[in-house]
């Protein structure tokens, strides 16, 4: 591995992962400073059990709390505000986000709150967030996008991105990783996968980001297709939810890359998931970093494979056994998933006019000609050089 | 547009109980070995004269006070004091269940993160050791397996039976 002469990496989140994990939450708070959290979930997206045993954890230690059950995906700041008031007025101190749709509200409505903005509404136009936010705990559900744990904040189409937006704490509890829906835990692997391999590949290589991103692969590879054919899988759900954790850390010191705005893209206006438009794309893009290089591709292989395999694979060889595994694994995730787990643009059934809203909205960014390249292929149903082979 | 819903958080009364329970009894049982075993008597010796220290669980207890006064080791209840040479404070009462149950070894929990220690190390490490012979005393041999994290292998069938007759009856008798 090269070492840079200059390299820097911000990770300034607490995880706390395991059995019992969210018992520990109240300690965690009296640590953070704080006596009364506001609870932000929505029991449409993490189901009614996941918030009784979030309540249920905080047993015999005497705190009180509210609790919003009503984020929406609609993502308006007209919803900040009004929580944001509440806050204010009944003097809570910590904000808890359980499920990633709440996580993205919280970690704006902490800005509100912090800052002490007059009207959270004006959101969008006021200044940079350059001082520290009050304390925010994640709590990572089945399901999570992974961007739990980063410093991204994703609401309605606004994206609010700096460091102090990262959470102080995420909890990952394997009661609250399992569930009954393979597809949320494919897409939700198939998301951390994603961010995971492209952090992963970054040149220049940064030996912090790498140690996240290389923990990231090897639990998703060893452990999500036993979660996607059985969701209930605790162990398996568990690493799963861990690796989206790890996957966010890793992405949270890259840039926006390509296959993170692939997602984005298509998850705000198509409304589908992000993971799902990521196994499209991925291949795709693994293939065009083989054409230009600016990649590690065969760095890529040493996560995804074991030691040995890894060691016997000469090293001209190792890019092209790197697309070939990420190929695999995705392409035995769609087979047990089935149908819940799309494998064309076709069939995620995406309107023909939000389709090309997307693509122009892709077409507008900096790297436009790279993101419309792609997901024109994606749409064309053209497979990958690697899936021609 | 859904409203904020303010909760008070539960109760666990069953555990709690439980926890008590576990806690008062050994702390009377130490009260015992320090009397009926040697080891014990012997770590005791080497602590400070005044010697205090709690085991709970945060926030709000229940804990087991255990001091030393004039060479003689004593339960004190259940209310630590302002000032104490070690408290070892388990993070939560479900850890605490966890570790007091035997799903848990002390050792395993601390790996986990779910014990706090305030005070010496080396007074810190007297006091698990302490607790350790106490459960090897109190508990049978299949249970106290998984408390401690290395079963004593060298003890006679003598030393287990008369320490466990003397801890269990002066623990129970309070002397």
């Amino acid at each position: 591995m090269k070492l840079e002469s200059l390299l820097s990496f911000t990770c300034p989140v607490k995880i706390n992962s395991g059995n019992k994990a969210l018992e520990g939450l109240p300690f965690e708070l009296t640590g953070l400073d704080a006596t009364k959290p506001l609870i932000l979930t929505s029991s449409k997206e993490t189901g009614p059990k996941a918030i009784k045993t979030l309540l249920g954890a905080f047993g015999d230690s005497k705190m009180t709390f509210g609790l919003f059950d009503g984020i929406d995906e609609a993502g308006d700041l007209g919803l900040i505000e009004y929580l944001k008031n509440l806050y204010l007025k009944n003097r809570y101190d910590a904000l808890i986000a359980l499920g990633g749709r709440a996580t993205d509200a919280a970690k704006v409505l902490n800005v509100a709150v912090s800052q002490k903005m007059a009207d959270a509404r004006l959101f969008a136009s006021e200044p940079p967030i350059d001082k520290p936010l009050g304390p925010l705990v994640v709590v990572i559900s089945a399901g999570a996008t992974g961007l739990e744990t980063t410093s991204w904040a994703h609401f309605g189409n606004r994206v609010y991105r700096s460091e102090y937006l990262a959470p102080s704490l995420a909890v990952i509890d394997p009661r609250l990783a399992v569930c009954r829906d393979a597809a949320a835990i494919a897409c939700s692997g198939l998301a951390a996968f994603g961010r995971a391999v492209e952090a992963h590949g970054a040149l220049p290589e940064n030996p912090f980001r790498r140690a996240y991103s290389f923990a990231a692969l090897r639990f998703l590879c060893e452990n999500l297709p036993a979660a996607v054919s059985n969701p209930s899988h605790r162990n398996a759900a568990l690493a799963v939810a861990n690796a989206a954790a790890m996957s966010g850390c890793a992405f949270a010191d890259g840039g926006n890359t390509t296959l993170h705005k692939l997602g984005q893209a298509f998850s705000g206006t198509g409304h589908v998931s992000a993971g799902e438009i990521m196994a499209m794309a991925l291949p795709h893009i693994l293939e065009d970093y083989k054409k230009t290089g600016g990649f590690d591709l065969a760095g890529l292989l040493h996560p995804l494979a074991d030691d040995n395999t890894f060691a016997k694979t000469p090293e001209n060889d190792r890019a092209d056994a790197a697309i070939g595994m990420v190929n695999r694994l995705i392409a035995d995730l769609q087979n047990i998933a089935g149908k819940a787990l799309p494998r064309t643009l076709q069939e995620t059934g995406i309107p023909g006019y939000l389709l090309e809203d997307i693509l122009e909205a892709l077409d507008a960014d900096p790297d436009g000609a790279r993101l419309y390249s792609i997901a024109q292929r994606m749409k064309d149903g053209v497979p990958s050089d690697a899936k021609k082979g | 547009m859904a409203s904020v819903r303010e909760i008070s958080a539960g109760q666990k009364p069953f555990k709690r109980a439980y926890v008590a329970m576990f806690l008062w009894f050994t702390g009377r049982a130490i009260q015992a070995a320090a009397k009926a075993d040697d080891q014990v008597k012997k770590e005791f010796q080497s602590l400070p004269e005044d010697f205090t220290f709690s085991l709970g669980c945060l926030p709000a207890g229940p804990w087991m006070v255990v001091g030393k006064k004039n060479g003689i080791v004593k339960y004190l209840g259940g209310t630590p004091p302002e000032k104490q040479h070690v408290r070892l404070a388990i993070k939560n009462l479900d850890a605490g269940f966890l570790i007091l149950s035997f799903q848990e070894s002390t050792a395993l929990a601390t790996t986990r993160n779910r014990l706090v220690t305030d005070g010496e190390v080396p007074y810190a490490l007297a006091v698990i050791r302490i607790l350790d012979i106490v459960e090897v005393y109190l508990l049978p041999k299949i249970i106290a397996s998984l408390a401690v994290k290395r079963y004593p292998k060298n003890w006679s069938i003598f030393r287990k039976l008369k320490g466990r007759i003397a801890i269990y009856s002066r623990a129970l008798l309070g002397i």
